[in-house]
């Protein structure tokens, strides 16, 4: 089977700090992954270094491989547009820009260089009736999106990336700041977006695990401690580690 | 001993009253030259030229020189303010050099502008040989205030929350495209007073004007000709005893400019602010 990312032996460091240590991982096309763990295990630093955004910060170092297609991310030829067209980000707060709901979604493709308004528009409708917004939001395109419930919002920055034309999702702890009910409609929405993405979600909160992915990791300081089917984490832990946080007795 | 809600009445009369003193002098100066001004202007005085160097007749071409002048002032100022303060805060690391670079400009908006005027003498009238003219005197007051534009454009670029550029460029936005369509359009009202505040105070520069673009009352016809503006056309009038009358009525003018530029300020930043919230 071909894997559409697969990590080797990925190590991160910010300045002397060991973030992420050997991290060996695959995942399929088309599948949900759930990244889970105590806070500051490294989640997000692997979510984000999937995305190459984490290079923004002084200091980081990585090393290892991480493969999307089976190309190096890392290698200096890589376009790092176009990888983080091809991988988008949702991150934890909705972060909508203070536009439009029409132009917040036009801004992937357009910095990508789509200028064409029945394009666009195009792209706009089928990222919104994916996330199902459509219906609410098609009068509403040039209201700005920041007066939106912080659902909408959220759902608006998952439609944000759709209309890139990514084919990978990662999202970041995307549903803490919102409520359970909704929540739950942002789980309905991933486990319909899977048909078409592969996901990678870390989250906190270990139901949402269960309930969402197909395969869970759990990750201790920077290790990733075991990685399988989420039924399997979450019945038969083959690590000592990994039972003791998901009985929670530790984290 | 005095209990602390003493010194709390104490100290609130004491702000009060400072405030009220500041509140009293702003509206003194202003009803002080309304009053002695306003009775010499009328649309005779705006539209036409003064006649026996300034005693009747009236300040048109002061008007135009005072315009034209500060436009050519923002025109060079602004590109290269607005470049410096996106570079600073974009394009650099906190760094030695950063804060040689923020400590220069803090005391470039220090110094005298009689300074800056002898410094833009030397440089362009007589060096470059630009002599007293629009361009000499624009290119010296774009330095003077060169340094507002930057620190208040580099303080609306910073409170630009910084998840909008890591947004931006987690879509695949590159660094310029993140400044442009993001970052500026986000720091726009802040910008925009600091442009501003530079054109007020390029409207009421006196000192460099007389050293650069000279006193000549006629209406300007090219960069190079030389022009007087409201404020050197004030000092001149006063200052030689031509006629305070039209020496008030100048000044009732160019108060009256700055008061409309202040207001058009706030209305321009209130919309631009409320533009999508």
């Amino acid at each position: 089977m071909e894997y559409k990312i697969e990590l080797v032996n990925l190590s991160v460091y910010y300045g002397d700090f060991h973030a992420l240590r050997n991290i060996n991982m695959q995942i399929g096309a088309k599948t949900i992954t759930a990244l889970i763990g105590p806070s500051g295990c490294g989640k997000s630093t692997m979510l984000r270094t999937i995305n190459r955004i984490n290079e923004l910060i002084d200091g980081t170092r990585i090393e290892g491989k991480i493969l999307i297609d089976q190309k190096d991310i890392y290698h200096p030829k890589t376009d790092i547009l176009q990888l983080r067209k091809k991988a988008g980000m949702v991150f934890q707060r909705p972060n909508c820009f203070p536009l439009s709901v029409y132009d917040n979604i036009t801004y992937g493709p357009r910095v990508h260089g789509i200028k064409k308004k029945a394009e666009l528009d195009e792209i706009v409708e089928k990222s919104l009736r994916a996330t199902w917004l459509w219906d609410e939001l098609k009068e509403k395109m040039k209201k700005s999106a920041l007066s939106l419930s912080l659902e909408y919002q959220q759902r608006l920055c998952i439609a944000r990336v759709l209309a890139l034309g990514s084919e990978i999702i990662l999202l970041d702890e995307p549903c803490s700041a919102l409520d359970p009910i909704t929540t739950l409609r942002i789980e309905e929405l991933l486990v319909e977006l899977k048909k078409d993405y592969t996901i990678i979600i870390v989250t906190h909160n270990m139901q949402q695990a269960a309930r969402v992915s197909n395969y869970s990791g759990y990750m201790l300081m920077g290790e990733l401690v075991e990685v399988n089917e989420t039924s399997k984490i979450f019945t038969s832990p083959q690590d000592k580690r990994t039972e003791d946080y998901i009985t929670g007795r530790f984290g | 001993m005095l209990k602390p809600i003493f010194w709390e009445q104490v100290m609130k009369k004491i702000l009060f009253v400072g405030t009220a003193i500041t509140v009293f002098i702003l509206f003194f100066i202003i009803f002080y030259i309304l009053k002695n001004g306003l009775a010499v202007v009328d649309m005779e005085f705006l539209l036409s030229s003064p006649k026996d160097f300034g005693r009747a007749g009236g300040i048109f071409p002061c008007i135009v020189g005072t315009i034209v002048l500060s436009l050519v002032a923002i025109i060079i100022a602004t590109p290269l303010g607005v470049g410096t303060s996106i570079y600073l805060s974009e394009y650099t690391r906190e760094s030695k050099l950063t804060s040689i670079i923020r400590f220069g400009t803090d005391c470039l908006a220090g110094i005298p502008s009689i300074i800056f005027g002898l410094f833009g003498f030397v440089l362009f009238v007589v060096y470059l040989g630009l002599g007293w003219s629009i361009l000499s005197g624009g290119l010296t007051i774009a330095f003077m205030i060169l340094p507002t534009i930057i620190r208040t454009s580099e303080e609306a670029i910073k409170s630009v929350p910084d998840y909008y550029r890591e947004v931006s460029l987690s879509l695949g936005g590159t660094k310029w495209q993140t400044i442009v369509k993001v970052v500026l359009p986000s720091a726009l009202p802040g910008i925009v007073t600091g442009i501003i505040l530079g054109v007020a105070r390029s409207i009421e520069e006196t000192a460099i004007v007389i050293f650069t673009a000279g006193s000549v009352l006629r209406i300007p016809t090219s960069l190079f000709d030389s022009c007087r503006t409201m404020s050197v056309h004030f000092y001149i009038l006063a200052r030689e005893g031509i006629s305070m009358e039209n020496a008030y009525g100048t000044a009732t003018i160019l108060i009256i400019t700055i008061l409309l530029i202040n207001a058009f300020a706030y209305w321009l930043m209130h919309r631009l602010m409320a533009k999508y919230s």
